[in-house]
């Protein structure tokens, strides 16, 4: 039986991106070294106790955030709901480190915040008003306002195709306002609530540069610790393995969820929702319960980090900030190209081949999305060296270790099911007969895919390009490890300088991945305009 | 010489459940061919196995008296010279209507243009050639899809419910104009459709197909006259016009 290029290269990319998570998980069969003795005696319960605590604490707030304010914004009108509607996503662009950093200059002792209540009450320096935020409940502030967006996303989706007659036969059978929404409403949308709590729970528990800023001890700084700490890779290697199988459950109860998503939605006789007018006290009440997720997690960040730039640093654009910058963007644009070429070629394939062994294939590429930096970041490595070791020793000394070759490398593999959803609903919109026809015209293989399809194609390509972008230049830990010597990105210039306490310095930086990170953030909302059902509500 | 010939082909998609059972055809070259039958009964499954798009289970198809298809040999649908007209149009989106037509054209770029023209004012729409799909309407984009696939000069061109969308007048018209080009040109077609009127107005011999078995085939008015006399199962074809 021959393969053809179109089957090949899915199964080629499998290997390539399973290698890393394997060789990381592959580490459980080996030998377990006297450190862990040390880690089980000392860390291991609190590594886990506070990434336990941050995931309950955060998933409580994110839930009672994002559902709460979603409801709000589709069922009533009051002041503002128009720009809330897609303000109260804006806290996606800024990376939980980053707020994370804002928060420290902020409500230190003698942050911004602190200072600003000393000299209008004029109080004393040993004055402290805000509560230190160095802590675990800090952390899940910082995580609950920058990833409630995510629950807030599926919940405002689900809550549109929601039918107004099933909130209504509820009213009638005696239900007041409050408890329709508690009752009915959220019960309706739970499977899109797990789903977007799922991908909130992923994102804290692979997060790395805002636990270490606030000295928390979770998984990821434990792993981090156990290798440069205690030079020890088969340890971290291992302690990563227990993260991995955490996050892979996670994805296996977030696609489960997502499973059953659409019940809501699935109802014949939809109707849109009438919005309720808003006044006096409600109307004010509502305006804060949504504004204050903005406030905080987007608004209060930006405003800090443009008073330091332009107060404390005005030669921020200077010539190590251009080459930061340029390293990012060109990392970031090799990555981006290569997600969304390899997005569409894997597409075409499934389509070109309708073969499901692609499809299969294709779903498994998609995995690793959900595996923290770090722990990819470990793969690579490993891979990497091994590929030295075997076969590049005879002529050099680790080519492909230490080059930019392993940060493309694990930025693609983290950001393919970005690149791959966009080109998959692209592909969605082109007519199989278009194909059909093609292939009678003598066009296939090559020809069909650049002639036909890319230029149908150019839109979702460019938007795959831009998704992935803005998530790597966000990127922290994978690019902390893989780096090479003394290359820097903005988000490693960021956390180099907030490790340093010179928080100044980090805002020029920070800005830069606040506005990248808009991008995606537009897009959403343009899309999400035009694919709801009820879209003039 | 005969232009295709159809050996008791068989079809399915799940096992034990047949699309297609032993159907065997002949058509001449210049011949129209219709293919009719209620929704679901196999008759696109059958269009696309002679396009290519689909491996019969059994069976085998030939061309001017080569095989293109059976147990051993596959000719890809890319090779087999056949033309294919679907309901959907599947016009270009990102290509203006002349460059649709002059899409599976080979030869020089003003041999190419000139029989794309050819084929626009054999078909009137000539005057759209710069215009984009979606900036003519259903009717026209209807016969420049015809045109584009008569373009590259086909052994068969088939056609899918290739008015399936259109009105009744623009279909009355659609169907006089596109048996006149064909039989003009001397080209092999054939064309399926659910809808008897098609298969009486357009074409030279006519198969009804009713869960994937031919009941009947036979010229235009004999299967006319069939249905007249012996009242066979035409009202399940006719109740879906």
């Amino acid at each position: 039986m021959r393969f053809s290029f179109w089957e090949i290269t899915p199964l080629a990319l499998f290997i390539i991106f399973i290698a890393p998570v394997a060789i990381v998980l592959f580490s459980l069969t080996g030998d377990y070294s006297d450190n862990w003795s040390h880690l089980y005696q000392y860390v291991l319960t609190r590594y886990i106790l506070n990434t336990a605590y941050l995931v309950a604490g955060v998933s409580i707030l994110v839930t009672v955030v994002g559902v709460g304010t979603a409801w709000l914004v589709t069922n009533y009108n009051f002041t503002g709901k128009n720009i809330f509607e897609w303000a109260l996503i804006l806290p996606l662009a800024v990376p939980p480190y980053i707020l994370a950093y804002t928060f420290t200059g902020l409500f230190d002792t003698f942050g911004t915040a602190n200072n600003l209540i000393r000299d209008v009450f004029d109080l004393g320096r040993e004055f402290t008003f805000f509560p230190k935020v160095r802590n675990v409940p800090g952390a899940i502030v910082v995580f609950s306002f920058t990833l409630y967006p995510y629950v807030y996303l599926v919940s405002r989706m689900a809550f549109i195709n929601q039918s107004r007659t099933m909130l209504e036969a509820g009213r009638t059978l005696g239900l007041n306002k409050f408890q329709t929404f508690y009752k009915l409403g959220v019960p309706m949308i739970r499977p899109a609530i797990i789903g977007g709590l799922m991908l909130v729970v992923m994102e804290t528990i692979s997060d790395f540069g805002a636990v270490d800023h606030f000295a928390i001890s979770t998984f990821t700084t434990g792993v981090f610790r156990t290798w440069y700490g205690m030079y020890d890779i088969e340890t971290a290697k291992q302690l990563a393995s227990l993260l991995l199988i955490f996050a892979v459950t996670l994805i296996l109860i977030e696609r489960y969820s997502r499973r059953n998503a659409s019940y809501s939605n699935a109802m014949s006789l939809y109707k849109p929702l009438y919005l309720t007018k808003l006044k006096g006290i409600p109307n004010t009440l509502a305006f804060l319960i949504c504004f204050t997720p903005i406030f905080i997690g987007f608004l209060l960040p930006v405003m800090e980090l443009l008073y330091w730039a332009l107060n404390y640093k005005l030669d921020f654009f200077n010539d190590k900030f251009i080459t930061t910058a340029w390293n990012t963007f060109y990392l970031a644009l090799i990555a981006a190209f290569l997600c969304s070429l390899l997005a569409v070629i894997i597409n075409f394939s499934i389509r070109y081949k309708s073969n499901n062994y692609l499809k299969v294939m294709s779903s498994f590429l998609t995995v690793g999305y959900a595996v923290p930096g770090l722990i990819l970041a470990i793969g690579v490595m490993q891979m990497l060296t091994y590929f030295d070791q075997s076969f590049v020793s005879e002529f050099s000394n680790f080519v492909l270790t230490g080059s930019i070759i392993g940060l493309v490398l694990a930025y693609v593999i983290k950001s393919y099911a970005l690149s791959s959803s966009t080109i998959e609903a692209g592909y969605q919109r082109i007519n199989s007969r278009v194909d059909d026809v093609a292939r009678t015209l003598k066009t296939s293989g090559w020809a069909l895919l650049a002639q036909v399809h890319l230029p149908l194609l150019k839109t979702s390509f460019l938007t795959s390009m831009l998704l992935v972008v803005s998530e790597v230049i966000k990127e922290l830990p994978a690019t902390l490890i893989l780096r090479p010597f003394n290359f820097d990105t903005l988000a490693v210039y960021t956390y180099i300088y907030a490790a340093e306490e010179r928080m100044y310095d980090a805002a020029a930086p920070s800005i830069a991945i606040v506005m990248v990170g808009l991008i995606p953030i537009i897009i959403l909302t343009r899309m999400i305009r035009t694919s709801r059902p009820a879209s003039r509500y | 010489m005969t232009a295709l010939e159809i050996k008791d082909l068989s079809h399915y998609y799940v096992k034990g459940k047949n699309v297609l059972n032993d159907v065997s055809l002949e058509l001449d070259k210049g011949e129209i061919l219709s293919i009719l039958g209620p929704s679901g009964c196999g008759k696109t499954t059958l269009l696309r196995i002679i396009a290519g798009l689909e491996k019969e289970t059994s069976g085998s198809v030939h061309m001017n008296d080569q095989i293109i298809s059976d147990h051993y040999h596959t000719v890809l649908t890319e090779n087999r010279n056949i033309g294919l007209v679907v309901q959907e149009r599947a016009l270009f989106p990102h290509l203006t209507i002349i460059s649709n037509v002059m899409f599976g054209v080979s030869g020089s770029k003003t041999e190419r243009y000139s029989t794309a023209m050819r084929l626009l004012k054999l078909f009137r729409v000539d005057r759209y050639a710069y215009n984009y799909p979606n900036e003519i309407s259903s009717g026209e984009q209807q016969r420049v899809a015809i045109a584009r696939a008569m373009a590259p000069n086909p052994k068969i061109l088939l056609m899918d419910e290739p008015f399936g969308t259109l009105d009744q007048s623009l279909t009355n018209q659609l169907r006089v104009e596109t048996r006149k080009i064909l039989k003009d040109n001397n080209i092999t077609a054939i064309i399926v459709s659910h809808d008897f009127d098609d298969a009486l107005s357009m074409s030279d011999k006519v198969i009804v197909i009713e869960d994937g078995t031919v009941i009947q085939s036979g010229s235009a008015k004999d299967i006319t006259h069939l249905s007249r006399e012996k009242s066979v199962k035409f009202s399940s074809i006719k109740a879906n016009t």
